[in-house]
């Protein structure tokens, strides 16, 4: 066996000696001439008999060829050498097959690369199918949660989970030993890691006992922090480290790939020794916010989950005061689906995409490769005629796709690369797992199988059917079948293109609303400055008072400062702001305005005089807040426009008195009132997109110094260059505080941030728009400008029956024509039906905004009918002559 | 030419190495052996003689030499390997069970003789 090996290798590598075997038979020849002389015959006869006798010598020389094992691999590096010299003879085709391979793949396993993190990644919990977080809802958080007051009754009570737990948050701590670091801390339920599934890759998870309100202290620490300070040593285990000036023991290591459900930073874990039977009476008596996790039991849904939990929801709704009762409501999902919130349709809507663009492109690999076959249907009969059989044509075709397959799926593979460097470029932080996304093999291999298909079956269909003894005399060459074939193709890629662009446009539309709106206030050159003060160094809302009036007066003093305006939060960012109520807390006068069960929040913020200079906000009514007033005893406040029109329909809003509804536990109007002092023009505050709340401004009093907080942002206004003022900036705070950290930012470039979504999915989608109309267009200049060099000759037979060549014009084109209408019409319907899922991008914009249908139908009809007419004018000018000896 | 019987697929093969097993040989002599043997039954044409000649080499069940033929003519001579002769056995073997089943089923051969 292994003898026979080695003779099938030594044959292998020995080139056959064609001289060996025509000596040998030769040599034959002669001993059969020879035996026939010996028979008595003569010497002309003898040889004449003999070589009747021994008949064909080149099928023998064949055969003995095809004995060799392996023989066929040179006829494969013929096929490929034929192929390779076929596409320098045709460049055109090669570059523009491989073009379209490369941008269908490159593409699509860049974007799909990049959305498999999004939509598809498994997160790394054990069964991550089964985790759901469970809480409340109401408007103004959105994302679940619940209160100690009653998670521990849902936690006994339910039924339709294996466990529940939950997690106490996270908060900044510092190991404060030798070379402290800042660091952020979750406090996490004894359960959390055995619930989700997580083990320790060190050490073990808490006990019961360390959950305990005064048990002992422990703290698991995460992979990153075991590695950047104790480089992985196991020693790690029971060693007692400093946090925030408490020993605590370190029990165990987290796994690396180990993220909060709710995928907050977090180096240390700690136990959250929540005490239960204090939970009525914390927090106002509603208990400790948690946030909860649990695991469904097996073959639980997670809709019928939520129903289990429904009747112990109801249970809780009536220990929610009755006058926002109704505003809560359950909320059970998977924690997949609360990581990706909004990702989700975005990442859809671009998956999608970008198999539209695959499909246009294997469409267009398709027509090509089909066109090409039947130009090559003469080519294939003389080579059948010759004797090459029809396996070694198909063979022959398969080779040329595979080539065209393999150098289109290299190129797309350097495109893709490129291409998901981009988006991680331009993606905004806000898209989740983006930062580490990689090339996905699999889609890779996907993207070029697909393609390899499409070039395999298009490329064999015409060596397929038995090349016709006309194609080799015939003088038309047309196959009927391919070349409507090759018209649906067409008609389909306008069809698919048509739906890209529309939707693109859209976008574009709506991300051009989104930028160009008015804002209702000044963001240009406005500099913001943020200092977020270590609580420990400053105990008290005094210390902060007493900082930040010191940084006020300091940054005052810088030259080209005009206006140093202070407040708690800056819109248009609707999650940067702190606190705010609910619009039927709103009383006025001691009477309450709308009934409780009333929705809608109202923005709340704390602002100095200033505030409204440096952002241009103009007092529609009344007055602005002045200098003294900041040290006067009363409390004032200025509402937005929209607040005073909802409050004060009759425009009488000045001099009215506020107050602010408070439920710790029970209804109470015991807050400041607020004396209304002027109406301010509405200002975009609930993020680019989103509905504009009501608004009012509370001022910045420094009487109620237990009111101020870390939550300080300075906007100056400056006659100088933002570069110039940053480090006096800088310099002045250090000054004052030099651990203090200051972050400066220029407001209008914040702004901008916010738009960073809608910007990445108008680029990505409007991309594969332009991708897809490029390929559509190359498809139907490809189609058209074969069907006139296929006519050339009826061309020239009509031309001498006496057509003009504007017939000749409109014949070409006319085809084409009709294929732009047809597929233009079934992509417009196409579009029309589908425009409904991009209505949660769409700002200003409806989904079947008229000018926009009409505007891309124009776009695409221009580019395919001018890519119809080159060839339908180069066969317009044919000479007659010419166009009948075609051939 | 006078009629040549078909020869069974792998007969050939089987043929060329009983011949071969004689004496080390030309494609030529194989023919004529072969034919004068079979009492001019069996003819082979070169068209499958060489292709088959190959195809065993090929396999390394026979080697070729190149030697001087009997009117001292340069010619290829064929021989056979210790491979070929090992299958040469198994393929006379499997050849007599084949005869001999094919004879019981045609009723040639009586049954108490078998």
């Amino acid at each position: 066996m292994m003898k026979e090996l080695l003779t099938r290798m030594r044959f292998l590598l020995k080139r056959p000696k064609t001289a060996e075997l025509d000596e040998e038979l030769q040599f034959h020849l002669q001993q059969s001439i020879a035996a026939n002389v010996a028979a008595g015959m003569t010497a002309d006869e003898a040889r004449r008999r003999a070589l009747v006798e021994f008949g064909g010598v080149e099928r023998t020389r064949e055969q003995c060829h095809e004995q060799r094992p392996g023989w066929w691999l040179g006829t494969v590096a013929q096929d490929v050498r034929y192929a390779l010299r076929g596409f320098r003879r045709n460049p055109v085709f090669t570059i523009t097959v491989i073009a379209t391979l490369a941008l269908g793949i490159g593409s699509t396993t860049a974007v799909f690369s990049a959305v498999d993190r999004i939509l598809f990644r498994s997160l790394p919990y054990a069964h991550d199918d089964r985790l759901v977080s469970v809480g409340l809802v109401q408007s103004l958080e959105k994302q679940e949660f619940t209160l100690g007051g009653f998670f521990f009754d849902w936690q006994d009570q339910q039924r339709p989970f294996e466990a529940v737990t939950f997690e106490h948050g996270t908060s900044e701590c510092n190991l404060s030993e030798a070379n402290p670091v800042h660091l952020q801390c979750a406090e996490v339920a004894q359960n959390f890691l055995p619930t989700l599934g997580i083990t320790p890759i060190l050490g073990r998870n808490f006990v019961p006992e360390e959950d305990l309100p005064n048990g002992p202290k422990v703290a698991m620490i995460s992979d990153g922090l075991w590695l950047s300070r104790y480089d992985r040593n196991p020693g790690v285990l029971n060693k007692t480290i400093m946090i925030d000036d408490h020993a605590v023991r370190i029990v165990g290591v987290l796994p690396r790939d180990f993220e909060m459900p709710r995928l907050q930073e977090a180096e240390i874990l700690r136990p959250a020794r929540i005490d239960r039977s204090k939970q009525n009476t914390v927090n106002s008596g509603i208990g400790v916010p948690l946030w909860a996790f649990a695991r469904l039991k097996p073959g639980v849904s997670v809709q019928e989950a939520r129903a289990e939990m429904e009747p112990l929801f109801l249970h809780t709704q009536q220990w929610i005061p009755a006058q926002f009762r109704n505003e809560f409501k359950l909320q059970v999902r998977s924690i997949r689906d609360r990581q990706m919130q909004e990702a989700y349709t975005a990442a859809w809507i671009l998956l999608g995409a970008v198999l539209a663009v695959l499909l246009i492109a294997c469409a267009n690999v398709a027509s090509l490769f089909s066109a090409r076959g039947a130009a090559r249907e003469r080519e294939l009969a003389v080579r059948s005629a010759l004797g090459a059989g029809r396996g070694r044509l198909i063979r022959q075709t398969l080779t040329e796709a595979f080539l065209m397959a393999i150098s289109g799926a290299v190129a797309g593979c350097v495109l893709a690369e490129i291409l998901l460097r981009v988006f991680m470029a331009i993606a905004p932080t806000g898209v989740p797992f983006l930062g580490n996304a990689q090339l996905d093999l699999r889609i890779i291999v996907f993207a070029v199988l697909v393609s390899l298909l499409c070039a395999a079956v298009f490329g064999i269909l015409p060596a397929l059917e038995r090349p016709r003894a006309t194609a080799l005399v015939g003088r038309l060459t047309r196959s009927g079948s391919h070349a409507r074939l090759r018209r649906v193709l067409v008609t389909a890629q306008i069809a698919i293109c048509m739906v890209l662009l529309s939707g693109a446009s859209l976008l574009v539309k709506s991300f051009w609303n989104l930028e160009r709106q008015n804002l209702g206030m000044q963001t240009r050159d406005v500099v913001t400055v943020h200092v977020p003060l270590n609580w420990e160094r400053y105990p008290s809302g005094q210390a902060y008072m007493n900082f930040y009036l010191r940084v006020e007066a300091a940054l005052r003093r810088l030259p080209g400062v005009t206006a140093v305006g202070m407040t708690n939060s800056l819109p248009p960012d609707a999650n940067s702001w702190h606190g705010g109520s609910r619009l039927a807390d709103v009383f006025v006068g001691g009477k309450a305005r709308f009934a409780p069960e009333t929705g809608g929040s109202v923005v709340a913020r704390t602002v100095t005089p200033d505030y409204f200079r440096v952002l241009q906000i103009p007092i529609v009514q009344g007055q602005g807040f002045t200098e003294e007033e900041r040290s006067s005893s009363g409390d004032l406040m200025i509402l937005s426009r929209l607040l005073a029109g909802r409050l004060f329909p009759q425009g009488d809003a000045i001099g009215q008195h506020i107050q602010f509804a408070n439920y710790n536990p029970y209804f109470r109007l015991d807050g400041p009132v607020f004396t209304v002092v002027g109406v301010a023009a509405d200002v975009k505050n609930a993020g680019l997109a989103g509905q504009d709340d009501p608004e009012y401004y509370e001022l910045r009093s420094n009487h109620h110094s237990e009111t101020w907080d870390q939550h300080h942002i300075f906007l100056l206004e400056s006659t100088l260059p933002v570069s110039v003022v940053t480090p006096w900036i800088r310099s002045q705070i250090a000054q004052l505080d030099p651990t203090a950290p200051a972050e400066i930012g220029v407001l209008s470039q914040d702004v901008h941030k916010l738009a960073d979504r809608p910007r990445f999915e108008t680029s990505l989608l409007g991309f594969f728009a332009l991708c897809g109309l490029a390929m559509a267009v190359i498809g139907l200049y490809g189609v058209i400008s074969f069907v006139a060099v296929q006519r050339t000759q009826e061309i020239g037979v009509r031309m001498a029956m006496g057509a003009t060549r504007l017939d000749i014009l409109r014949l070409i084109a006319g085809e084409g024509i009709r294929l732009i209408v047809l597929g233009g019409v079934v992509g417009l319907c196409a579009a029309l039906a589908t425009a409904q899922i991009l209505m949660s991008l769409l700002y200003n914009v409806g989904p079947r905004d008229p000018w926009i249908y009409a505007g891309v139908a124009l776009v695409l009809a221009i580019v395919a009918i001018a890519a119809t007419l080159i060839p339908a004018r180069a066969a317009m000018k044919v000479e007659p002559v010419e166009a009948l000896r075609y051939e | 030419m006078a009629p040549s019987t078909d020869l069974l697929q792998g007969t050939l093969d089987l043929l060329i190495l009983q011949t071969l097993a004689l004496e080390p040989m030309h494609g030529w002599g194989v023919a004529q052996r072969i034919q004068q043997v079979s009492k001019d039954v069996l003819q082979i044409g070169q068209g499958s003689l060489y292709p088959a000649l190959h195809r065993l080499e090929y396999k390394g069940w026979i080697q070729s030499d190149w030697g001087n033929s009997e009117n001292n003519r340069r010619a290829k001579f064929y021989s056979l390997t210790a491979t070929g002769r090992k299958q040469l056995e198994a393929e006379l073997e499997s050849w007599e069970r084949l005869s001999l089943a094919i004879g019981l089923v045609l009723g040639r051969i009586p049954e108490a003789s078998a």
